[in-house]
């Protein structure tokens, strides 16, 4: 059973991978997504400087301070700004470029001609539920992490030195991390499925995520390795991310742009590809 | 990106000032193995930044630089007289004099002339009582002694500290510069151990100031030091009751309570 799951899985790849080759169309919405969101990531570089100041240094100094509209102090916010952009863009433009990725993969899987146009009004249609599904991840996922970092707060400011024989700074640092990184890919893993089923097989949308999450639990072991196996990819932006300030201060700030532009192609053009791809393959090998 | 570059803006002048702190800091952690043109190139660019700022605050800044780079290089006359300079363009600026007068001291007591430096830190607290150098000095002065095992003179500095937080304290009542002053008060009684006058001057402040500023922290320091100094128990509940009648939800009443069942 074991050798069948991870031939499934190995096969699933490789389906990714020759679907990739065959139709190189596939990465469009993942181009544009990353496309944006670099723009945006411009624009959070720029928001102290004139003239952009004028519209987007009133959040930032309302949110976050003043001190975070200085060089280089900026670049510590930067990273964290980027996340929250990504969440929002992922919800508005994200759903929508998925699920017009899905519809691609769909065509292309069952050797039907990919008609970029016919597939993007296809998601335009469901563009509603597709919308939901993804703020319906990002809500869910935001709201796990603070309870999260809420509960680990209040245990240690409530007089205890140690948790598990471990200091408040391992918990908060790397612990915290750790458990994020499993907490996407457990919430993924969960809806993972709900936007395949939307485009693919026209549900509803709450039908969909009830289906999507029976399917995590059917196919288990190969969601997770699907859905885990390209975040760890991710393990050192985060770590570079999480060392911001010994970045400014040892190489140089810009460094730290550096790093979010590299997450930006990772997280895009690397980890939502292939996750979103492998998946549906893996939903339409599970179909047949 | 092409709109940014086309004017100087805040952030540009931030983004040059910090390339050119960072090539003098190298200079700071290790100044004995830097050679005398590589402080003179920092001197002169640091300089010419102030100079062709000097309407933004970081040209002040930058002049500190100046006086801090010689001093670290044991020319503590350039840097006194780089000093000195900075107090005379900003006159009307009791922030930077006072800042000014305390590194002139510094240079003196790195030197080893203490009771020159002694002069200028009380130039400081008679002529700026107000800045935040002019209230941080006298316990400065105190714990210079406390660092050389002076523990009379410490004393006796701590006491003086004390009359002139309590001079302030009464010329502003109520008033923030008030508040800051019981607060060094506190200070110098818990640093000569006397924690039946620091618990006294705590207890000044929750009484003046009740309403104005969030006491929490002020209520868990008195708890701490009937707990572990006094060993009053009984006060020490009465404070917490306190705490808890006048902050029903402060995130300090269960530190407070762990501290109480230890």
């Amino acid at each position: 059973m074991a050798k069948k799951k991870s031939i499934s899985i190995i096969n699933t790849y490789l389906a990714t991978f020759q679907s990739l080759k065959t139709q190189p169309k596939l990465v469009i919405p993942f181009a544009c997504f990353a496309f944006v969101e670099l723009i945006f990531l411009l624009l959070i570089y720029v928001a102290p400087r004139q003239p952009f100041n004028i519209v987007l240094a009133p959040p930032i100094r309302a949110f976050w301070g003043e001190r975070f509209l200085h060089y280089p102090v900026n670049f510590l916010l930067l990273p964290k700004l980027a996340s929250h952009s990504r969440n929002f863009l992922s919800c508005i433009i994200g759903s929508l470029l998925t699920g017009f990725a899905v519809a691609m993969v769909a065509d292309t899987y069952n050797s039907k001609t990919v008609h970029l146009f016919s597939a993007l009004k296809n998601a335009f249609r469901k563009y509603l539920s597709l919308f939901t599904v993804v703020l319906i991840i990002n809500l869910l996922f935001l709201g796990l992490v603070k309870v999260m970092e809420m509960g680990l707060i209040r245990y240690f400011t409530s007089g205890h030195a140690t948790l598990l024989f471990l200091k408040p700074v391992i918990w908060l640092g790397p612990i915290l991390i750790a458990l994020n990184l499993l907490l996407v890919v457990l919430v993924q893993g969960v809806f993972v499925y709900a936007i395949p089923l939307l485009m693919i097989e026209n549900l509803k949308l709450f039908k969909a995520i009830g289906r999507s999450a029976l399917l995590f639990v059917k196919l288990f072991l190969p969601t997770l390795a699907l859905v885990g196996l390209p975040v760890l990819i991710y393990i050192p932006i985060i770590i570079l991310q999480f060392n911001a300030p010994f970045l400014i201060d040892r190489l140089f700030p810009e460094s730290v742009l550096y790093v979010c532009i590299a997450a930006v192609v990772i997280n895009s053009l690397v980890i939502d590809l292939l996750v979103t791809l492998s998946t549906t393959i893996l939903f339409l090998q599970n179909k047949k | 990106m092409a709109i940014c570059g086309c004017s100087p803006d805040q952030y540009s002048v931030e983004r040059e000032y910090w390339k050119i702190k960072k090539q003098s800091e190298s200079i700071l952690r290790n100044p004995a193995a830097t050679p005398p043109n590589e402080l003179e190139r920092a001197v002169t660019q640091l300089q010419s930044f102030a100079q062709k700022n000097s309407k933004n605050v970081l040209a002040v800044d930058a002049e500190f630089a100046v006086a801090r780079l010689y001093a670290a290089k044991d020319e503590f006359e350039k840097a006194r007289k780089q000093l000195k300079g900075l107090m005379a363009k900003y006159n009307k600026s009791d922030v930077i004099s006072s800042e000014a007068l305390f590194l002139i001291g510094n240079t003196y007591q790195i030197q080893g002339k203490w009771e020159s430096a002694l002069q200028e830190y009380k130039k400081i607290i008679a002529d700026y009582p107000l800045t935040t150098r002019g209230l941080e000095t006298p316990i400065y002065i105190a714990q210079y002694y406390k660092v050389k095992f002076q523990p009379d003179k410490m004393v006796e500095a701590l006491g003086e500290a004390i009359g002139h937080y309590r001079a302030l304290a009464e010329k502003y009542p109520g008033s923030p510069l008030a508040f800051k002053a019981y607060t060094m008060i506190s200070s110098c009684y818990s640093a000569t151990k006397d924690w039946e006058n620091t618990v006294s001057a705590l207890n000044i402040i929750t009484e003046q100031f009740k309403g104005k500023v969030s006491l929490e922290a002020v209520f868990l320091d008195m708890i701490a030091i009937y707990k572990k100094e006094l060993k009053d128990n009984a006060k020490a509940q009465e404070t917490l009751d306190r705490l808890i009648k006048e902050y029903p939800n402060s995130k300090f009443i269960s530190s407070a309570k762990a501290l109480l069942k230890k």
